[in-house]
C-alpha cells in the first residue's frame, strides 16, 4: 500500500515536471508506455470507431449489399426510419419493457450486491466467509440459456418442481404458482433470476472498495459508543458511496441498453408483451429474417444517443451533489 | 480486400468481355463447357450428419462434372435456421450461387437491394437447354413468381410432389383398451379426450400423472390446422383464400376463433398439455412425451410421427411401451358441409434464387436441369441397392433403416434436401406403390393411412398471379410471433376471458401489420381480376 501511494507521488511529480521538458524529451523518456496504449488504441479505431461509420444506414435506404455512402438517402429528410419506429406499435412497446425491466432491475437488483457487501464484511469468520463469496459468485458464469432451462425445470406450470411439490403440500391439486406464463409474475420471476446470477459477482467491486477504508474510523466509531449497525451506517455506507455513484452513472447509461440473451431465453410466447424489449426487436427486425437493417440501426442509434444524454445528465447532477462523477 | 479483388475481377472481365464475347455464346461445347466451371449450391443440414460427404453429395460432383465439366461446391447451412441464414448470407455477400428457402419474402427484401438476379432473361435466353427443369416444374411452377407489370423474375417455385400437409393421430392402443372405437366426428374425438384424462390410471400406471390427453405447441396454428380449417366455411372462396393467405396458419380466416374458443374449453378441462406455451422452437420436451408415451392425440404433419427411422415417433413408442403402441391417423374434423377439409400445399414449396454475386448463371441453371431430371431424383431419394432400399415384387422401393452415422443415412425424408427442385417422393411409376415404404422400420400401413386420411377431402387454395405485396416486404417473422403470441394466450386464458383476450390479440395483430397486408392483396386482386373484398 505504501509503495504504491509512493509510486504515485513519484508519478504526480514528473506529471508536474512535464510543463518544463518539450514534448519531444517527454516522448524520448516515456514513449514506451505509449507504445503499450497503442494496441488498445488501434483496437479502439478498427473495433468500435470504424463501423461508426456505418450508423449513416439509419439515414439511407435499406440496403445491406451496397456500403451506405453508395445507398440514396431515406425519405422525409433521411429521417424515414425513426419516423417508422416511433409510428410502430411493436417498437414503443419494446421501448417501454425496455425501460421498465431496466428501471425493476435498478430499483431491485442494484442495491442487493451493496446489501451484500455489507453484510459479507460483517463475517468474522474467514473461511466461512470466503466459502459464502465463491457460492454467491457461481451463478454469473453460468450462461442465460442454462438458466432459462433451469427455471423452466423448475417453474413451469404443470411440470416444474416447484409446482409439483406445492400442488402436493398445499392439498389442492389445481393451485398453480404461473411463475412463467402470466405476465406480472414472469416479469418477477425475471428481475429474481437476475438478482440471482449477478448479485455475487457484483459484490467484488464493493468488497474491494470496503478494504479502503480506515480501520481507525471504525475503531473511533466505537469508541464513541456506535453499535455493529450504526458504524454500518456511518462509516462503512458512507465509505462506499463514491464507488456506488460512479456504478449508479453508470448503470443510468444504460437505462435504454438491452441484454439480449437473457430476455430472449427467459420470454415465452405467452409472456412476450412484457419480455420483447430493444435488443429483442432489433433481432426480430434485422437479423432474424425482417432484413429491416435501416430500421434497427436507428433503433440502436436512438438507444445510444439517449444512453449518452443519461450518463451526462446523472454525472452532472452527481457532480452538483458534490461527488466526483465519472468524468 | 474481398471488394477491392471484386472490382479487380469486374474489372477484368469487363475488359476481356470484348475479346471473348465471340466464345460466350457458344460456351457449351457438345452440351460441355469447354473449361471447368465453379459453383457453389446451397444445402439444408438437420442434426449432426455431414450432407456434403455423403454418397448423394457425391452423385452430384460426379455428375455434375461428367455431364457439364461443372465442380459444386456445397454450402452446408441448418435447415430451421433456414430463413436468417439465408438473409445473412445474402447480406454479407457471401450467399452461394444456388439458394433454396421456403421464404419468398426474405429474397423479395434482397431483390430490392438489387442482390437477386431476375431470372427472366436467363430463362428466355437457355430455356432449350432445360428440358428436365421444364419438365418438372411445369411453365406454372417457372413463371409462378413472375412480376405481371415488370416481367422481373426473382425465384422459381420448385415443384412439391406431395402436398399432404396435416393429419390427427390418436393412440390406438389406447383406445383399444378403452374398448373405444376410432373417432369419426368432433364430439366423438373430445370423447376420447376425455376418457383419456379420466383413466390416466388404467393407461399409465405409475406414470399417471404425466397423462397428456392432446398434446399442441406454441405453434397453434399448425398443431391444430385440422380443428381450424373444419371451422372456416367451406363455401369459401379461392379470392378470400388468397386475401387471407399470407398466414399459413389460416388463423385471421372467418370461423377460426372458435375452433380456437374450443381448443379453450378442452385446456380449461385439462384435456390440452397444460405448459405447451412454454417451451418455444426447437425444443424437444414435447416430441420426448410423445415417444415416452404419455400423449393421447395431437396434429402435426400428415408423416410427422414415422419420420427419422429408428429415432421415429412411432419407433421410440414401440421400444418404451410395447409392440402395440401406435400413433393412428384420423379423419374426424367434419366442417359445415359435413366434409373432412383439409388445404393441400399447393404444387409450390421452395424457392430457388441466384444471388447478386453469382457470375456463372447458365451453369447453375445446368445444376437446376440437372438435379431435375427423374434419374438424378431417383438416385437421390433411393440410394444404394441393399444399403438405402430393397425392392419389392412389384418393383416398389422399401427403403431401409440406416443409422444416422452412416453416410448414407438421408436426414430428410425423400433426401428432399437434395432434391432442391423437387418436394416429395417421385420416382416415375414406382411412385404410388414406393410410398408407404418410405419410412422404415414404420409399418406400411400406418403410413399408407395416414397419407389416404391427410388427402381426403383436400382442397388446393387457387394461385393468383399479382406485382409482389409490397406490406410483406420485411415482415420476418414479428407478424407470426405475435399470431403465436395472441393465439397463446386466448387459448390458455379462462373460459370467461376468452373473447377479450382472443379479440384484442387478434385486432392487435391486424394493426401491426396484419391488416396492411390484407388490404394490399385485396387491393392487388380487385385491380387484377375485379373481385371485392367480403369483409
Amino acid at each position: 500500500m505504501r509503495r504504491a501511494l509512493a509510486a504515485e507521488a513519484v508519478a504526480a511529480k514528473a506529471v508536474r515536471k512535464r510543463g518544463g521538458y518539450s514534448w519531444g524529451t517527454y516522448f524520448r523518456r516515456y514513449w514506451t508506455l505509449y507504445l503499450l496504449l497503442l494496441l488498445p488504441i488501434i483496437f479502439f479505431i478498427v473495433f468500435r470507431y470504424t463501423p461508426m461509420a456505418y450508423i449513416l444506414m439509419a439515414f439511407k435506404k435499406n440496403n445491406i449489399i451496397k456500403p451506405p455512402w453508395q445507398v440514396a438517402w431515406a425519405k422525409d429528410n433521411g429521417f424515414e426510419w425513426f419516423i417508422k419506429a416511433f409510428r410502430d406499435k411493436q417498437f414503443i412497446r419494446a421501448l417501454r419493457n425496455t425501460v421498465t425491466l431496466n428501471l425493476l432491475d435498478l430499483v431491485c437488483g442494484f442495491p442487493a450486491p451493496i446489501i451484500m457487501a455489507l453484510l459479507l464484511n460483517e463475517l468474522a469468520f474467514k473461511r466461512f466467509k470466503k466459502v459464502t463469496q465463491t457460492i454467491l459468485y457461481l451463478p454469473h458464469f453460468l450462461s442465460w440459456i442454462i438458466i432459462s432451462g433451469l427455471a423452466l425445470r423448475l417453474l413451469a406450470d404443470n411440470d416444474g418442481l416447484v409446482n409439483i411439490l406445492f400442488k402436493k403440500y398445499s392439498g389442492n391439486p389445481e393451485a398453480v404458482i404461473p411463475f412463467l406464463s402470466k405476465e406480472n409474475w414472469w416479469v418477477g420471476s425475471y428481475i429474481a433470476f437476475g438478482i440471482w446470477k449477478e448479485a455475487g459477482w457484483g459484490t467484488i467491486i464493493y468488497l474491494a472498495a470496503l478494504t479502503g477504508i480506515s480501520p481507525e474510523l471504525y475503531e473511533a466509531a466505537a469508541v464513541d459508543g456506535a453499535g455493529r449497525f450504526r458504524r454500518m451506517w456511518h462509516v462503512t455506507l458512507p465509505g462506499l458511496r463514491p464507488t456506488i455513484i460512479v456504478l449508479l452513472i453508470m448503470r443510468l447509461g444504460y437505462i435504454l441498453g438491452s441484454e439480449f440473451d437473457r430476455p430472449m431465453a427467459m420470454g415465452n410466447t405467452l409472456v412476450t408483451n412484457v419480455s420483447t424489449v430493444l435488443s429483442v426487436y432489433v433481432y426480430q427486425k434485422g437479423i432474424n429474417g425482417g432484413g429491416q437493417f435501416s430500421l434497427t440501426t436507428a433503433v440502436g442509434l436512438f438507444q445510444s444517443v439517449v444512453g449518452v444524454l443519461f450518463l451526462l445528465g446523472a454525472n452532472s447532477l452527481a457532480k452538483r451533489f458534490g461527488e466526483r462523477g465519472i468524468m | 480486400m474481398k471488394r477491392i479483388l471484386a472490382l479487380i475481377l469486374t474489372l477484368a472481365l469487363v475488359a476481356s468481355l470484348g475479346l471473348v464475347s465471340a466464345f460466350a455464346e457458344d460456351e457449351l461445347v457438345d452440351g460441355k463447357f469447354a473449361q471447368t466451371r465453379h459453383i457453389s449450391v446451397r444445402l439444408f443440414q438437420r442434426g449432426d450428419n455431414v450432407p456434403e460427404a455423403s454418397p448423394f453429395a457425391d452423385y452430384i460432383r460426379k455428375g455434375m462434372l461428367e455431364k457439364y465439366n461443372v465442380e459444386v461446391e456445397f454450402a452446408v447451412g441448418g435447415r430451421w435456421d433456414d430463413e436468417k441464414d439465408l438473409a445473412n448470407l445474402l447480406g454479407s455477400g457471401q450467399a452461394p450461387d444456388i439458394c433454396y428457402t421456403y421464404s419468398y419474402s426474405t429474397i423479395l427484401n434482397y431483390a430490392d437491394m438489387d442482390g437477386i438476379i431476375d431470372l427472366a432473361p436467363f430463362i428466355e435466353k437457355y430455356k432449350d437447354l432445360l428440358p428436365n427443369l421444364f419438365n418438372l416444374l411445369g411453365e406454372e411452377n417457372v413463371y409462378w413468381d413472375q412480376d405481371p407489370d415488370s416481367g422481373k423474375l426473382w425465384a422459381l417455385e420448385t415443384r412439391l410432389v406431395n402436398n399432404a400437409r396435416i393429419n390427427t393421430f390418436i393412440r390406438k392402443d389406447w383406445l383399444d383398451k378403452l374398448n373405444m372405437a376410432l373417432p369419426t366426428t368432433k364430439a366423438e374425438f373430445e370423447a376420447c379426450l376425455v376418457a383419456f384424462r379420466d383413466n390416466a390410471e388404467l393407461l399409465l400406471g405409475a406414470d399417471a400423472e404425466r397423462m397428456v390427453p392432446y398434446s399442441t405447441s406454441y405453434d397453434i396454428g399448425w398443431r391444430n390446422n385440422n380443428l381450424t380449417v373444419s371451422f372456416i366455411p367451406d363455401a369459401i372462396s379461392d379470392e378470400e383464400l388468397y386475401i387471407h393467405g399470407y398466414d399459413d396458419r389460416q388463423q385471421t380466416q372467418p370461423g377460426a376463433k372458435e375452433a380456437i374458443r374450443l381448443l379453450n374449453k378442452w385446456y380449461n378441462e385439462k384435456l390440452v398439455w397444460q405448459d405447451f406455451a412454454l417451451y418455444g422452437s426447437g425444443d424437444t420436451t414435447e416430441d420426448d412425451n410423445l415417444k415416452a408415451g404419455f400423449v393421447g392425440a395431437f396434429q402435426h404433419n400428415w408423416d410427422y410421427p414415422f419420420r427419422n427411422g429408428e429415432d421415429s415417433i412411432d419407433a421410440n413408442l414401440k421400444r418404451n411401451v410395447g409392440p402395440e403402441a401406435a400413433f393412428v391417423a384420423v379423419d374426424c374434423f367434419e366442417n359445415d358441409a359435413g366434409l373432412h377439409r383439409k388445404y393441400l400445399g399447393s404444387t409450390v414449396d421452395r424457392k430457388v434464387c441466384f444471388p447478386a454475386t453469382n457470375d456463372e448463371v447458365l451453369a447453375s441453371l445446368l445444376y437446376l436441369d440437372f438435379i431435375s431430371s427423374p434419374e438424378t431424383i431417383l438416385a437421390l431419394q433411393t440410394g444404394t441397392e441393399g444399403i438405402n432400399h430393397e425392392r419389392a415384387e412389384n418393383g416398389a422401393y422399401m427403403m431401409k433403416v440406416v443409422d444416422s452415422a452412416d453416410p448414407n443415412y438421408q436426414a430428410s425424408v425423400n433426401n428432399i434436401d437434395f432434391t432442391m427442385t423437387c418436394n416429395g417422393q417421385y420416382l416415375g411409376e414406382y411412385t404410388d406403390v414406393s410410398l408407404a415404404y418410405g419410412y422404415a422400420p414404420v409399418a406400411s400401413e400406418l403410413v399408407e393411412g395416414a397419407y389416404a386420411v391427410a388427402m381426403n377431402d383436400g382442397r388446393v387454395p387457387g394461385h393468383f398471379s399479382l406485382p409482389a405485396i409490397e406490406a410483406e416486404v420485411g415482415v420476418g417473422t414479428t407478424l407470426n410471433d405475435e399470431r403465436n403470441t395472441f393465439l397463446n394466450k386466448a387459448v390458455t386464458a379462462s373460459v370467461e376471458d376468452f373473447d377479450k383476450v382472443y379479440d384484442e390479440g387478434l385486432a392487435n395483430y391486424m394493426s401491426i401489420g396484419g391488416a396492411d397486408i390484407m388490404n394490399e392483396r385485396a387491393q392487388k386482386l380487385q385491380e387484377a381480376t375485379g373481385y371485392v373484398h367480403q369483409d
